[in-house]
């Protein structure tokens, strides 16, 4: 239906000018749209990487390094694992709300009333039950493991999948690497992007683990360490560890009040000092407390190649812009003698101006879905070559408004000087 | 000079044929000047286009200067435009970024000169127009008749043949077209052949010999002044004789 | 009114002719980048690793049934896979191992002499020496070098559980690090008594070549949860013919077992680079658009300028210029544009290896790649405007007395 609205005139403008130059518009919107994708897809990497995976609790939440290393020779200082003593320790402390003290290790599962073999390869946290408290760990069906030790476990909804087909598995017996263990959680689909729990060892963005054990339980059934441990001393098994100067555990704090932070440092600093004065370390007392996002900086989640190639795709838009940049302005000053006899015929500078405006809206519009579609297929292409990505190359719906956003911009940049330079032909020059 | 026996040049597009010139015959000897005249669209600028070797032409002979120009490359013909004719054209056609002097050096460079010959030979040319001074100016910062007097020092300095002109005054105020005039007066008492298209009647009677193209043909011809002066002159090139004519040169206002 | 006009026309030129030569330098300098990551990367894929890559197999497995956890049973069934995969044809020597060479990290412990303790606080290596729970077969398995005194041999394993030192063999850099040009042989250090010394071998390419220290005991049957690894040396051209036999000879001796890669060393390293490569082929995906998008560009200037110089042009055709003199002219100020964006573009090459090796480790720039960088962007950009500058020298001269 033709509409009288200005808008609508200068929307058919815009389209009879697309019709008029097609190829010129179609290399406009190709290389924007490159542009743009490419950049939306590594932003949506960027994004992934650098968000908070538990903003409702992130600054209360505590990782700690301790400095406990029987001699002067420490792998590092402070140090991010923790022997089982020292982790007891901070469990103990009556400041925290709640506390998390695990390690990574792996077992094989199967259903053990089932007839088949089968077994899957299941990433285990052996954890302190306090765990799902503080990372707020979504149920589906049953809860947590009370105690640190006994035969029970939580599984994750991947594994329930697979062994249970998603139905409620609580009450249900794994075999695990021959022990029989007593199923009496099941999560809901868990995402963590990142893995905020562990993000150390390039483990940032793996998936949440498959089973969740009892602490005591993993360690005196020998189940191994799975991720970084250092030992002062020769040890053969993880059940011998207790007493040993084996370092393999992580802990976490939860605060119920960021202001107990000091408290609870001094707490640990304590505790270091006590240690040191009995003569079992020679170090410097240096505890450390990282919340959420300091521990994240700290590990660097955010891939340092991934950065490298956002700094190349900011150079490459800005190629873009200035092409489509280059391509309209010899697009508007081929049209300059229709902007000329407009401008006679008693079109205002402003109108021009809005009608430019107009057409780049219209082609930042197109740019942004064909961008959409390309960040897509961007995304596909970065885990082709960059595979360690493949858990995070996701593109969120405010990804989808940013790219659509980052096009529009991006085309009216582009527009900008050309529609200033339209304007400026003078109206006799071009009819004479 | 000048000899086009029965050219024809024929504009096709899809549906119609239109002879800008047919059968045309024209001689210009040594020394003339000529005007040409004749309603618009009667095919007086298709004249000067192919008489320039700007255009090329269907049927007929053109011989310039002893040169039979049917059947000459392209590059032979830039060549032929390059030493033997010197254009002026009704807007001047100057460079707009280039320097007063980039302007009348660009020709000379196309002929292979060496930097110091170019300099000289612009700047006698400059000299001769009465802009000697204003050689750093651009074209914008001269009034229209300056430009016309760049132009055609512009055509001088390559010491052409014959002169070309497609009414040089048309865009000039009567006081600077008469300036302009005089010039190519001069010129052509020096020796200069000149042919000229105007549709000024009064600029037409002043030169001695006046040609009006009608309908691609020539229609007529009147003398205004007697023929054969200029044999004398004939080992003088045009260039040597502009001087005079800017000997009055008027501020620019 | 008139310098007014003049300015903006110059202001249009500079304003296109500036995006050009930005965009041509910002090309040149991601083109130069991004050929130090794809070269650094080939390097380090090209690099000697002392190892026989093409003809050794990896292959990574676990157990999964909880009848290992009897460590009897987990070795006799060990020592069945290895007898009966060293009896497959095209398999020459069969090992198992803890960790594999090529690779971050791993098992690593302090390394000294029994008389020179104190030497770890000098040289930091010697605190994160790797240790191969191997056996006598490893030697010959991965055709290590000897350099002095002998592989190990099935009397060095020890008594399971006892705590006397047993005998190693280490790597030469460990050697020249502890004891210098001296030889090595019966020295006793805290990891045991060293009867053999074997040429580097790669063991972590994130540390320098001559710091590559490694141990090799023989105690995998004692710590027999720790041999991840079977490691076969293959006749060279059997390597697929065996590959695929791997995985049945193994079930076929105990079916409980978890074998989740079977590859060859030199697809190991592959895979220990796969993201320095990954990264340096986006790298050169983005170059060719770069490209492509540059190309455009200096078309779309071409064309730009062409149909504002078109009456030019017409003026000096007619004063006399060849189509030839026309193409030079044109292609002389596309090539102008790209000196000036190549000379902007070394520094930018240098600005953006410096932004990026905040990031990752690269190369810097030398002269060759800029010299290569600038004759692909010449080629390029001529290519590009070629057929504009072709167009251009066939404007005819009659466009001089049009008026318009």
């Amino acid at each position: 239906m033709p509409n009288d609205s200005m808008f609508f005139y200068n929307l058919t403008l815009a389209m009879q000018s697309f019709k008029r130059a097609p190829t010129l518009y179609f290399l406009i919107i190709l290389t924007l749209s490159i542009g743009v994708g490419v950049m939306c897809a590594n932003l949506a990497l960027v994004n992934s990487m650098a968000s908070d995976p538990i903003p409702e609790k992130s600054a209360n939440l505590f990782h700690i390094n301790m400095n406990t290393w029987p001699d002067d020779q420490p792998p590092d200082e402070p140090m991010h694992i923790l022997r089982y003593r020292d982790a007891m320790a901070v469990t103990k402390s009556n400041l925290t709300k709640g506390s998390a003290v695990f390690y990574a290790s792996g077992v094989y599962a199967r259903d053990a009333e089932s007839s088949s073999m089968k077994r899957f390869d299941s990433e285990v946290r052996a954890t302190t039950p306090g765990f799902f408290e503080l990372t707020n760990a979504p149920f589906a069906y049953g809860s947590a493991f009370e105690n640190s030790t006994g035969m029970e476990i939580v599984i994750g909804d991947e594994l329930n999948q697979k062994i249970f087909a998603g139905k409620n598995s609580v009450g249900k017996t794994l075999e695990l690497d021959g022990e029989l263990l007593t199923i009496v959680g099941v999560l809901k689909p868990w995402l963590l992007r990142p893995l905020f729990y562990h993000p150390t060892e390039g483990r940032a963005f793996n998936l949440t683990d498959d089973i969740f054990a009892p602490l005591e339980t993993a360690i005196d059934l020998g189940w191994s360490i799975h991720a970084r441990s250092s030992s002062a001393v020769n040890y053969t098994g993880i059940e011998e560890t207790r007493d040993k100067d084996v370092y393999y555990l992580q802990a976490w704090v939860e605060l119920a009040d960021i202001n107990q932070k000091p408290a609870l440092q001094s707490y640990l600093d304590n505790y270091s000092q006590q240690l040191k004065d009995a003569g079992e370390h020679p170090l410097a007392i240096k505890n450390e407390l990282h919340n959420v996002n300091e521990w994240l900086k700290v590990n660097k989640v955010v891939d340092q190649k991934v950065l490298a190639f956002t700094l190349a795709s900011v150079l490459f838009l800005s190629v873009c812009i200035f092409n489509a940049s280059s391509l309209l302005l010899s697009r508007f000053h081929a049209a300059k003698f229709e902007v000329g006899l407009r401008r006679a015929i008693g079109a205002s500078n402003r109108h021009m101006l809005v009608q430019g405006l107009t057409e780049s809206v219209l082609l930042g519009f197109f740019t942004g879905v064909v961008a959409l579609v390309l960040s897509w297929l961007f995304l596909k292409l970065s885990v082709q070559f960059l595979p360690r990505l493949a858990n995070i190359a996701v593109l969120e719906p405010k990804l989808l408004v940013l790219g659509m956003l980052l096009a529009l911009v991006t085309s009216i940049a582009s527009a900008l000087y050309p529609i200033y330079r339209a304007n400026c032909y003078s109206i006799s020059a071009e009819l004479k | 000079m000048l000899n086009m026996n029965n050219i024809s040049r024929i504009y096709q597009s899809d549906t119609i044929q239109t002879h800008a010139l047919r059968d045309f015959s024209l001689r210009v000897n040594e020394g003339e000047f000529v005007a040409v005249t004749g309603p618009s669209g009667s095919g007086k600028s298709t004249f000067l286009n192919v008489a320039g070797l700007l255009d090329n032409f269907d049927r007929g002979q053109y011989e310039l200067d002893g040169v039979s120009v049917q059947g000459l490359k392209d590059d032979e013909l830039s060549r032929l435009r390059n030493e033997k004719i010197g254009f002026i054209f009704q807007n001047y056609n100057l460079i707009p970024d280039y320097s007063i002097f980039d302007n009348v050096d660009m020709p000379l460079r196309y002929r292979g000169f060496s930097a110091s010959e170019r300099k000289r030979r612009v700047e006698q040319a400059l000299e001769k127009v009465g802009l000697a001074s204003r050689f750093k100016y651009l074209p914008s910062q001269l009034s229209g008749g300056q430009q016309q007097r760049v132009a055609i020092a512009r055509a001088l300095a390559g010491e052409p043949k014959i002169l070309l002109a497609d009414e040089p005054t048309g865009n000039l105020d009567s006081l600077m077209a008469r300036q302009v005039m005089e010039i190519l007066h001069n010129l052509n008492n020096d020796g200069a052949t000149i042919i000229m298209v105007t549709h000024d009647p009064d600029q037409a009677r002043e030169v001695n010999r006046n040609v009006q193209v009608i309908d691609g043909q020539l229609a007529d011809f009147k003398i205004y002044a007697p023929l054969g002066r200029s044999s004398e002159v004939k080992s003088k090139t045009i260039s040597e004789a502009a001087s005079a004519a800017v000997a009055e040169e008027v501020e620019n206002a | 009114m008139n310098i007014k006009a003049l300015l903006k026309s110059l202001l249009l030129r500079k304003f296109t002719t500036g995006l050009l030569i930005l965009q041509l330098s910002i090309t040149l300098g991601l083109l130069i980048n991004s050929v130090i990551l794809a070269l650094d990367t080939n390097n380090k894929l090209s690099q000697e690793t002392g190892l026989d890559i093409e003809n050794t197999l990896i292959v990574s497995l676990r157990p999964t049934s909880g009848e290992y956890r009897n460590l009897d049973y987990y070795r006799s069934i060990v020592s069945e896979d290895l007898h009966q995969l060293s009896k497959l044809s095209g398999v020459e020597g069969v090992s198992l191992v803890n960790q594999l060479p090529i690779n971050k990290n791993g098992m690593l412990g302090n390394f000294y002499d029994l008389d020179d303790p104190e030497i770890i606080r000098k040289d930091k290596y010697l605190r994160d020496v790797k240790f191969f729970i191997s056996n006598e077969n490893l030697g010959n398995t991965l055709a290590l070098a000897l350099l002095e005194g002998r592989y190990l041999t099935k009397d060095d394993q020890r008594d399971f559980g006892g705590n006397e030192p047993g005998n190693i063999i280490i790597t030469n850099s460990l050697k020249k690090a502890l004891y210098g040009d001296d030889s090595a042989l019966g020295q006793e250090t805290n990891n045991g008594r060293i009867v053999g010394v074997v040429k580097d071998i790669m063991l972590d390419p994130t540390i320098p070549v001559d710091k590559q220290y490694g141990v090799f005991d023989n105690r995998s049957m004692e710590f027999i949860f720790t041999g991840r690894f079977y490691l076969l040396r293959v006749t060279p051209g059997q390597v697929e013919t065996v590959r695929n036999k791997v995985t049945d000879t193994i079930l076929a001796v105990q079916a409980e077992r978890d074998i989740y890669r079977i590859i060859t060393m030199a697809e190991h390293m592959k895979r220990f680079y796969r993201h320095d490569k990954g990264l340096a082929e986006l790298f050169l995906l983005l170059c060719g658009l770069m490209l492509f998008v540059t190309a455009i560009s200096s078309y779309a200037y071409s064309q730009f300028h062409i149909s504002r110089q078109k009456k030019y042009i017409g003026i000096r055709r007619a004063l006399g210029a060849r189509k030839k003199d026309i193409l030079l002219y044109v292609l002389t100020e596309n090539w102008l544009v790209y000196s000036l964006g190549c000379t902007l573009g070394l520094m930018m090459a240098l600005g953006f290896n410096i932004l990026l090796s905040q990031y990752i480790s690269l190369s810097k720039p030398d002269i060759m790649l800029f010299i290569f960088a600038s004759v692909v962007i010449f080629i390029a950009g001529t290519v590009a405007t070629l057929i504009p500058a072709i167009k251009t020298s066939n404007i005819p001269p009659v466009i001089a007395t049009r008026t318009v």
